[in-house]
């Protein structure tokens, strides 16, 4: 089993709620976004204080786009649950794990002492760096309100359902979105596998201008 | 890496008895595997608030009380008597289990360490931002002293004026017209900045303003929003807008602003600012003159569709299309698809009737409506707003004036919308005095007798109100401003006395929406932080301290419970709506009222029983009869100003807080290229925005989401950042409001303005 976050850009409205039902979760520090709601095309003004975007190893970015107006079209990004994660990987404590059962990677910040391996290496800045605390800290996929029969809180709080949990190695979902982001800082074919899957933006089919 | 204690203490520095529930993180053993939040006590602990598991809580009903269409059903989670986090209520279809980003923002809101927490005094004078604090019998006591000195050196009260609004739509902060009811005939700033318009309008067609559930819109054949944006304002709405899109249904929007609902619709179409009544009634002749119309219907339900349909025959479809700006092909297209269609309905925004011609124009889309004979159908309508399940007791509204009372003679009667108004069945010999609340500044500037003491609740003047140049003139000119807020705001800085006041969580109340049909109690979830009280609590302490002073001089009591207050709120009627018993059933979630369908028994309050096409009553208040087209406003500088609702914030509300923040840092002016082009302007340029009015300072973001001509400013406050769209609007009136409200609207998206780099 991979869980995994399924974005659907065609519905997103890019109204943060699943960012700010995260705080409203776990409190992050402020300034401190586990999960970040980017607009493609136009990202530009937006900025993380908390990592380190691009990571050390350089990828493959998202095609551009052409022709998306300015904040009309999203993609809602967190840590992608990758299936070769690089944080685990680099962690010399073992506070990041890769949970056999369900593909989700955990982060136990009792555990970290904050060498910053894991931001510099995730290839999409899904580590952030708690400058308070010293130590790192990231999304684990709300494992504890998954183990209560709950939702995730972004997909719960999402007023539209433009995020879903999947299983990507169900083939249930085999063909559900494309592996590749568009028109964001994303990095695709990365080693890590990202589990994330995403449903791309269309425009309306008719627009008609002044 | 460095740690600041400075930070850390900064954070810390709320006083929420933190120790306890610290204490029991660690006897649960939750804290050490969870990473560092808002919560931690000081750099050695690292903790966030983790999730401990459904049986870890305490669960509380909630429900959203701002001025929205959504009203959430909220469930809130407890442990240790702090708020953890909140939910959306999964009974309620509509919350349907997720509040907005705004809703999910509360728990910040409820510890912020910018909120209010005792009473002070400007010790200074206001503005000054010299503060003393208070004690609540100190504040009450001068406060208490005042207004018996008014009365003592006016023989009335009519010198103490009371300013509420949309802060809090709790039924039992109603209360805080009862206070001012229970100490004698008082001035009040009534109206609605609202909605005024379109509620008269509405009102002149259908003899009320009640719309369709718009849970039936997953189920209409052709929707046309029109002038509304829920993709920011009813984020809840969108899953049923999405739902019957997905079926194929066609969902047109038509707005002069290329909206996030626009992005998402089927078909987008631009329109002139102002320009929709002709629009409106240039599809109604073309499904006329198709022979398209719902004949049967009309002559069953209408009054006047002969004197329209003539009227119709004088509109000139090419002079549609220039003042529109669309060509006819486009605009019969839309006109036959929604005339074919069955059934098929509008959503009228309340933007679009805050134009100079704002009534006219929803007049207009309601005849367009009831042409296709899409009334009093399930899944149709003209969707505007209802208060349909408002019919509570309002009992904390209701108190009687003292005996031997003096106030205003003749005054003129206020509408059942006005958020003054008394109630009182018997026309008394003496009356409250009615400001309007649209022309703040203006009326307490020039009233006579004068305006001495302000209370302001609920309302964040500064921010909502306009004209605010003068503003600081009248505030300035009182001898007393009395604020009750949570935060630090402007209208706060130019307040003598300041009152911290509850927030949901912290009272009981009672919650329904003027969107959706679901009503929700709100509980006690915590115990009040500091020394906030709820707005019925600190009339309560003021009644205590006036009849101390002197006796019988306030009926308010002195004593309540907020609980037993929101029982209060009850009836038979409430009961028999919502098919419930007791309110206590409520504690075990939201409930529905039973469905309805406005006017499908072809039923209208009008005075003629039928859709009156043709109103007398539009006429009586200085209107055209029939649906009229009417030129906007003329422009009077250089650009268009929209500021409309941001998704971020509610008024002035939640943008202040950090979590905001962290997702929208800072407000901007979004600019046409052709526009930025001509002003030499690039993305992050710092321009001044200014018109006769004033002038202030905003960066610059480009984008043709905004047509030339037109530049839009969401209207926010943020927190110490110098930033009010109200600087620009004046307040000029709309054409509609004063048959309903007791006041025009503000036509306030008639704002004109120029911009320079700077």
């Amino acid at each position: 089993m991979q869980k995994a976050f399924l974005v659907d850009s065609s519905k997103c409205l890019g109204c943060n709620t699943c960012a700010m039902a995260c705080k409203n979760q776990y409190h992050q520090d402020t300034g401190i976004l586990w999960r970040i709601v980017r607009n493609i095309g136009h990202e530009d003004y937006l900025h993380d204080e908390n990592n380190i975007l691009p990571s050390l190893v350089a990828y493959t970015k998202a095609p551009e786009v052409d022709g998306l107006p300015l904040e009309r079209f999203y993609s809602s990004l967190a840590c992608n649950h990758c299936e070769n994660p690089a944080c685990v990987e680099i962690c010399p404590v073992g506070a990041h794990t890769k949970d056999p059962d369900t593909g989700i990677c955990k982060h136990d910040q009792s555990m970290c002492i904050g060498c910053g391996g894991c931001v510099k290496a995730c290839p999409f800045g899904a580590s952030k760096f708690n400058v308070r605390l010293g130590k790192a800290e990231k999304c684990s996929m709300c494992w504890e309100r998954q183990d209560d029969g709950k939702l995730p809180a972004c997909v719960q709080s999402c007023p539209v359902e433009a995020i879903a949990l999947i299983d990507i190695h169900d083939p249930k979902y085999a063909n559900v979105g494309e592996v590749g982001a568009v028109g964001i800082n994303y990095a695709v074919d990365a080693a890590t596998k990202p589990s994330t899957r995403f449903i791309h933006p269309k425009m309306p089919k008719k627009i008609h201008r002044l | 890496m460095s740690y600041s204690k400075t930070k850390v203490d900064a954070i810390l520095n709320n006083g929420v008895s933190r120790r306890g529930f610290l204490k029991g993180l660690l006897a649960s053993g939750a804290i050490a595997s969870f990473p560092g939040g808002a919560l931690a006590r000081n750099e050695a602990i690292n903790t966030k608030i983790p999730y401990l598991g459904k049986k870890s809580y305490e669960t509380f009903r909630n429900a959203c009380p701002r001025n929205c269409y959504d009203t959430c059903s909220i469930k809130s989670f407890v442990k240790d008597g702090v708020l953890q986090f909140i939910e959306g209520a999964q009974e309620s279809t509509f919350t349907n289990g997720g509040c907005c980003v705004k809703g999910n923002s509360y728990v910040r809101r409820v510890y912020s360490p910018n909120r209010i927490k005792y009473p002070m005094m400007q010790v200074g004078g206001k503005g000054s931002g010299t503060w003393k604090r208070i004690s609540w019998d100190e504040a009450m006591e001068t406060i208490a002293k005042k207004m018996l000195a008014l009365k003592k050196e006016d023989g009335n009260l009519l010198g103490a004026a009371l300013t509420k609004y949309s802060g809090n739509f709790g039924i039992t902060h109603y209360g805080v017209e009862g206070m001012f009811n229970s100490i004698g005939y008082t001035t009040r700033l009534a109206g609605t900045p609202c909605w005024p318009a379109g509620i008269d309008a509405q009102n002149f067609d259908m003899g009320n303003m009640w719309t369709n559930d718009p849970e039936e819109m997953k189920d209409s054949k052709y929707i046309i929003l029109w002038g509304v944006n829920p993709a920011a304002t009813s984020i809840h709405t969108m899953k049923y807008i999405y739902e019957a899109k997905k079926r194929g249904v066609k969902v047109v929007v038509i707005d002069p602003i290329f909206t996030e609902t626009a992005s998402k619709a089927s078909e987008y179409i631009q329109v002139k600012v102002g320009s929709d009544g002709l629009l409106a009634l240039g599809m109604a002749k073309i499904i006329v003159d198709a022979g398209m119309h719902d004949k049967k219907w009309l002559k069953k339900n209408s009054k006047g569709y002969a004197e329209f349909e003539k009227y119709l025959k004088t509109i000139d479809l090419n002079e549609v299309s220039k003042v529109t700006g669309l060509s006819l092909d486009l605009i019969s297209d839309i006109a036959l698809g929604f005339a074919k269609a069955d059934p098929a309905t509008v959503w009228i925004g309340y933007g679009i009737q805050r134009h100079s011609n704002g009534g006219s124009i929803v007049r207009a889309i309601d005849a367009l409506v009831a042409v296709t004979g899409n009334i009093g159908k399930y899944a149709g309508g003209s969707r505007y707003g209802h208060l349909s399940t408002w019919g509570f007791n309002y009992h904390a509204l209701s108190m009687p004036k003292p005996e031997g009372s003096v106030g205003y003679e003749n005054a003129k009667t206020m509408g059942e919308f006005g958020h003054g108004a008394g109630g009182d069945a018997e026309k008394p010999k003496y009356n409250d005095r009615y400001l309007n609340i649209n022309k703040t500044a203006r009326e307490l500037i020039n009233a006579t007798p004068k305006v001495k003491l302000l209370w302001v609740a609920c309302k964040n003047v500064f921010a909502q109100d306009f004209n605010r140049q003068q503003m600081i003139k009248a505030f300035t000119s009182l001898d007393m401003v009395v604020v009750a807020d949570q935060f630090f705001n402007e209208t706060v800085k130019w307040a003598d006395i300041v009152l911290p006041v509850a927030t949901q969580f912290e009272e009981y109340d009672v919650n329904v929406s003027y969107w959706h049909y679901w009503l929700s109690l709100n509980e006690q979830a915590i115990k009040p932080l500091y020394e906030v009280k709820s707005d019925i609590e600190i009339a309560a302490l003021l009644s205590k301290h006036m009849n101390r002073l002197e006796k019988d001089s306030c009926t308010y009591p002195q004593h309540l419970d907020t609980k037993k207050w929101t029982a209060k709120e009850f009836n038979k009627g409430i009961y028999d709506m919502f098919g419930i018993k007791s309110w206590k059933e409520l504690s075990n979630g939201p409930v529905k009222a039973k469905d309805k369908v406005p006017y499908a028994d072809g039923k209208f309050t009008t005075p003629s029983g039928k859709y009156e096409f043709y109103s007398e009553q539009a006429k009586e208040y200085g209107h055209t009869a029939l649906p009229e087209y009417l030129p906007v406003r003329e422009a009077y500088d250089k650009f268009r100003l929209t500021t409309p609702h941001s998704r971020f914030s509610l008024h002035s509300q939640f943008q202040n807080l950090d979590w905001m923040e962290d997702i929208n840092p800072e407000p901007c002016i979004y600019v046409n290229p052709t526009d930025a082009r001509v002003k030499r302007l690039h993305n992050n340029d710092l321009v001044a925005v200014f018109n006769k009015q004033g002038n202030l300072k905003v960066k610059v973001r480009i984008t043709d989401n905004v047509p030339s001509g037109t530049v839009l400013m969401f209207e926010q406050w943020y927190n110490n950042k110098i930033y009010n769209v109200n600087e620009l609007v004046d307040d000029t009136s709309s054409d509609m409001g004063s048959f309903k409200t007791g006041a025009p609207g503000v036509a306030l998206h008639d704002t004109y303005v120029n911009l320079r780099k700077v």
